[in-house]
């Protein structure tokens, strides 16, 4: 292995990096809107449907982001 | 056919308890033990040569110790070299979990999301206490993009608060879903080789050495991932955007 990450490696590391980024920030937003419905508010089902999209946002930004960052390197 | 999740399933070999917590010995810890060994053993051999013309071993561990720097240099800086035997212990040992766990009758221990789940729960934890350490209270602001209007703050803080506890899942969920996925394939595609016989067992077979290849290559990406990412969330606390 050289000394800086050869570039397919390091590109292959980016690119797989966003398909599980998008279904943890789901999984994430869905969990927590769904904890705030059943613990603390009566608010079912909205708190599980801002928190699924707030996720997926978070999903896409993040995914943007790293696509951004390709540019640079 | 054997249900193909059935190789990860655990079986207790030695009963252990400790304050009422149960340590029991299973394959799982047993191959941990055996990486641990193997990487030690590997890295003191390649040490103890320690001449100035490189031999072999010698050579491929400088490659990998420059290879690691490198990775450091790039997301952390040169402060983040404080951080060196973390990163190298990590990347060696899931390295080694992935590569001897493809060894016939041995274990993966990193298709477990326990393991994995430890590992990148107690690596972001240390990222997020090292980022409080050095800023403050103002690491806070990691959870405000610079440059955010006023008026968007009540959606931007709950989307960054979400895509930081997506860090440790998707860091964990990755590696575990990738060894899983990978094993679970072979297993399946040798089944066929088996109950194809020799008329149309050839082919699975075939398919079994090109994805065995490919699980190889997988094991290194997924090393070389959860070490980078490691290192990129460590350098988001050092340097506050």
């Amino acid at each position: 292995m050289p000394s800086s990450p050869d570039p397919l490696f390091a590109g292959l590391g980016q690119a797989v990096r966003i398909g599980t980024n998008l279904l943890a920030t789901l999984m994430v937003g869905g969990g927590l809107g769904w904890s705030i419905d059943t613990y603390v508010l009566p608010t079912e089902p909205w708190g599980l449907v801002a928190g699924l999209v707030l996720g997926l946002i978070a999903g896409i930004r993040n995914a943007y982001r790293t696509a951004q960052r390709w540019d640079h390197s | 056919m054997e249900d193909p999740l059935h190789p990860f399933e655990l079986h207790t070999i030695v009963p252990l308890s400790l304050f009422g917590l149960d340590v029991s010995i299973n394959k799982a810890v047993i191959m941990m033990f055996v990486v641990v060994g193997v990487v030690t053993l590997l890295l003191t051999r390649a040490r103890s040569s320690g001449s100035l013309v490189p031999t072999k071993l010698q050579s491929v561990a400088e490659l990998l110790v420059e290879f690691i720097r490198g990775m450091i240099h790039e997301t952390m800086g040169p402060e983040g070299m404080r951080f060196f035997p973390l990163i190298a212990t990590l990347f060696l040992f899931i390295l080694f979990c992935n590569l001897l766990g493809l060894m016939p009758g041995s274990y993966t221990v990193t298709s477990q999301l326990v393991v994995t789940g430890a590992f990148a729960l107690g690596v972001y934890t240390l990222s997020i206490l090292v980022g409080f350490k050095i800023h403050g209270m103002k690491f806070l602001g990691i959870l405000v993009p610079s440059g955010t209007p006023g008026w968007l703050l009540p959606l931007m803080i709950p989307i960054e608060l979400i895509s930081q506890l997506a860090r440790p899942v998707s860091l964990s969920v990755r590696l575990f879903a990738n060894m899983t996925a990978g094993h679970v394939i072979l297993g399946v595609l040798f089944g066929l080789t088996i109950s194809g016989g020799l008329l149309i067992g050839w082919l699975p077979f075939s398919f079994t050495v090109a994805l065995y290849g490919l699980e190889v290559g997988i094991a290194f990406i997924q090393a070389y991932i959860f070490t980078i990412l490691t290192c990129v969330y460590m350098g988001d606390a050092f340097h506050l955007h």
